[in-house]
């Protein structure tokens, strides 16, 4: 039998066992709420605002109500602002005096440098009534004065911390869940009938692979979920920032393989349940450190020095990557070389936990050291 | 820590071998040895005369000194995965999960969950899951330890049945008096080495020591027989069990008993493989 077939039926029986349980489904049902929550909890706390619009004047006759009118379900007000010319509008416009340009000619509504949604449809659905003694009915088209600028709007971080707190919970959860499959597999012995046929580091690859398609499957579900309805407009913000969440998943992916590894390895490690999750807690505070070393950089400056290096060093760069790419976007080159070191560190960690692996599942009694489990470890 | 050193022995297709030893020995440990769960840093495992790697290992079964299955996963799908560890397809792992389960009583528990079986029929389990791909080797740790009379005679002709189709088996134990029944072949391991190996009968014959047991009637409470090389086991009653160098002759021993006494019986034997282990094991 191949190596790959051992790891497929390990990763096999992982997920199905695992797909029995209650807990899995009942936290996949907690996750899609919490997604679907997060949208009403949106709505309500959306405040009123009081929009500026330039018109060039001289304004058409009802205007100012039917903008009125038409902010009014969305708990917002609209204050004209008339001006000389198109040309004395973009001014206005672009020293922030007014957040729209309405230029009822062309049909269009010129923002700043990114298109505020709200204001769009309060205009449009303004104008499409004011029209109506009209004909033919127009809608506006929206245009932006500059091209949409980098500096990001409220969606964009609240996409970018939400998905990285996601991820991070996602990877504290399933490493646990890695964690506590190896100390039970140990405390139960079946792990020296299982090792008599299969070899450790692909036990340890079919359980990472298994729990970790079950963590994937549960994130695409969730991540899914949160892209279509911001696609669908239900966050206020830019359909576009959906692919910046739907990121989340392939690092999730990568993120995963590399603290899971180092989760079995603690696991494997230990010799009770209780020294199990103190081993464990060095390998999730070593994720926290790295995920709140992240988040402070990324809001002091996420173009800064350390928020360039931490996206692509490994033990941070599936907590950071996401979110900066959904705050400034981050260039194709540093994506290439986030992957390619991670992917290199989960081939080097996979061999060191492979051999501490063979060597710790059948220790028994005290707490194996890494050094002395390396030392003693066969190779795999 | 060496735990083995100079432990060699061998096992045909066919044969069935006590591996036997005091706690402590070295027996698990190669046993695992066999199957790569430690790594011995010197000397060599060989099947059909090439080095024992991870593709040989699948022909091997093996019940750990340690048992252990997986709690909460149901027996038959139990058996299957471990039948398919050993690469077996999912259809002949399913159809052997439940011809052994039937032939081990467990017929109607196969879609139990492990932790809702009694210890002993756990015990089945892992019997079968050790059995299930029709091991060339069949390597058991201490299969007899904790099993009733009636468990235990299952098991004996179980183990005889695979001889019989073909297997070698490997299994220690300390019930020597199992072991002499059903084994072909001992070894015998002591402090890590081997102290004995080969045919049970072959290797009683060759002890310096013949056991002599004989029933009187009418002796004086303290007699012995005056035989040097002769010494005093036991005794009860009229009963006495002695132990007596090989080249003493049991006739001087029978005649010296017959001047003081009335001899009911009378035998000269080679030791038993209990009094063999003691013997080799002597501390």
């Amino acid at each position: 039998m191949s190596g790959r077939q051992a790891i497929a039926l390990v990763a096999r029986r992982e997920l199905r066992e695992r797909l029995r349980s209650r807990a899995f489904l009942l936290s996949t049902v907690l996750m899609l709420a919490l997604v679907g929550g997060s949208v009403a909890l949106g709505r309500m706390v959306e405040t009123e605002r009081t929009y500026g619009v330039a018109v060039v004047a001289p304004a058409p006759s009802g205007l100012g109500s039917a903008l009125q009118r038409a902010a009014a379900p969305f708990d917002a007000r609209v204050r004209l602002r008339p001006v000389a010319s198109a040309a004395a509008g973009r001014e206005e416009l672009a020293a922030k005096r007014v957040d729209a340009l309405l230029l009822l000619r062309d049909d269009r509504l010129v923002f700043r440098s990114n298109v505020e949604a709200r204001l769009a449809a309060i205009a449009d659905t303004a104008v499409r009534a004011l029209r109506r003694h009209l004909p033919p009915t127009a809608e506006l088209a929206t245009a932006t004065l500059e091209p949409p600028d980098a500096e990001a709007t409220d969606a964009a971080t609240a996409v970018a911390y939400a998905g990285s707190l996601l991820l991070f919970m996602s990877l504290a959860v399933y490493g646990q869940w890695v964690l506590t499959g190896v100390v039970e597999e140990k405390n139960n012995r079946v792990v020296e009938l299982v090792l008599s046929a299969v070899r450790p580091r692909h036990l340890l690859a079919g359980k990472v692979i298994g729990i970790g398609l079950l963590g994937l499957g549960q994130l695409a579900l969730v991540a899914g979920l949160a892209a279509s309805l911001l696609a669908a407009g239900a966050f206020d913000a830019p359909a576009s920032l959906g692919g910046n969440l739907v990121l989340v998943v392939p690092w999730f992916a990568l993120g995963f393989a590399l603290y899971a590894v180092a989760y079995a390895a603690a696991g494997a490690l230990a010799g009770t349940q209780q020294d199990a999750s103190s081993v464990g807690q060095q390998v999730t505070y070593t994720m926290l450190a790295a995920y709140f070393l992240g988040y402070v950089a990324v809001a002091a400056d996420a173009e800064g020095t350390l928020a360039h290096v931490l996206t692509v060093v490994p033990l941070s760069a599936p907590l950071v990557l996401p979110a900066r790419s959904a705050l400034v976007g981050v260039p194709l080159w540093e994506h290439a070389l986030a992957v390619v070191l991670v992917l290199a560190s989960i081939h080097a960690l996979v061999r060191l936990a492979g051999r501490v692996y063979a060597r710790g599942l059948l220790h028994t009694g005290p707490r194996l050291g890494v050094r002395a489990a390396w030392r003693t470890g066969q190779k795999t | 820590m060496q735990a083995l050193d100079d432990c060699s022995f061998s096992v045909a297709r066919g044969r069935t071998l006590g591996f036997l030893g005091p706690n402590g020995a070295g027996k698990t440990t190669a046993m695992r040895a066999i199957f790569g769960l430690v790594e011995p840093e010197a000397g060599e495992l060989s099947w059909d005369g090439r080095p024992i790697g991870p593709e040989e290992r699948l022909r091997f079964g093996y019940m750990p000194e340690e048992r252990g299955l997986y709690p909460r996963m149901p027996v038959a799908d139990q058996l299957e995965y471990f039948g398919r560890l050993h690469g077996m397809r999912a259809g002949a792992a399913r159809a052997a999960a439940s011809a052994w389960l039937e032939r081990l009583g467990l017929g109607g528990r196969a879609r139990a969950r492990v932790e809702e079986l009694s210890h002993g029929n756990q015990q089945r389990v892992q019997l079968a899951a050790a059995l299930l791909h029709e091991p060339e080797l069949l390597v058991l740790d201490e299969p007899f330890a904790g099993l009733d009379p009636i468990a235990v005679r299952t098991l004996a002709e179980v183990l005889r049945a695979e001889a019989a189709r073909g297997a070698a088996v490997v299994f220690s134990s300390h019930q020597l008096d199992l072991v002499e029944d059903i084994c072909e072949e001992v070894a015998i391991v002591d402090h890590g080495r081997i102290v004995a190996t080969g045919d049970v009968g072959a290797l009683r014959r060759r002890s310096r020591r013949r056991r002599i047991e004989l029933e009187l009637d009418g002796a004086p409470a303290a007699w012995l027989p005056g035989v040097p090389g002769v010494e005093l086991v036991e005794r009860r009653d009229g009963d006495l069990r002695l132990v007596a160098d090989r080249d003493v002759d049991p006739e001087r021993v029978l005649q010296e008993a017959e001047r003081a006494a009335r001899v009911v019986a009378f035998s000269y034997a080679p030791p038993s493989l209990a009094e063999l282990f003691l013997e080799l094991v002597d501390r």
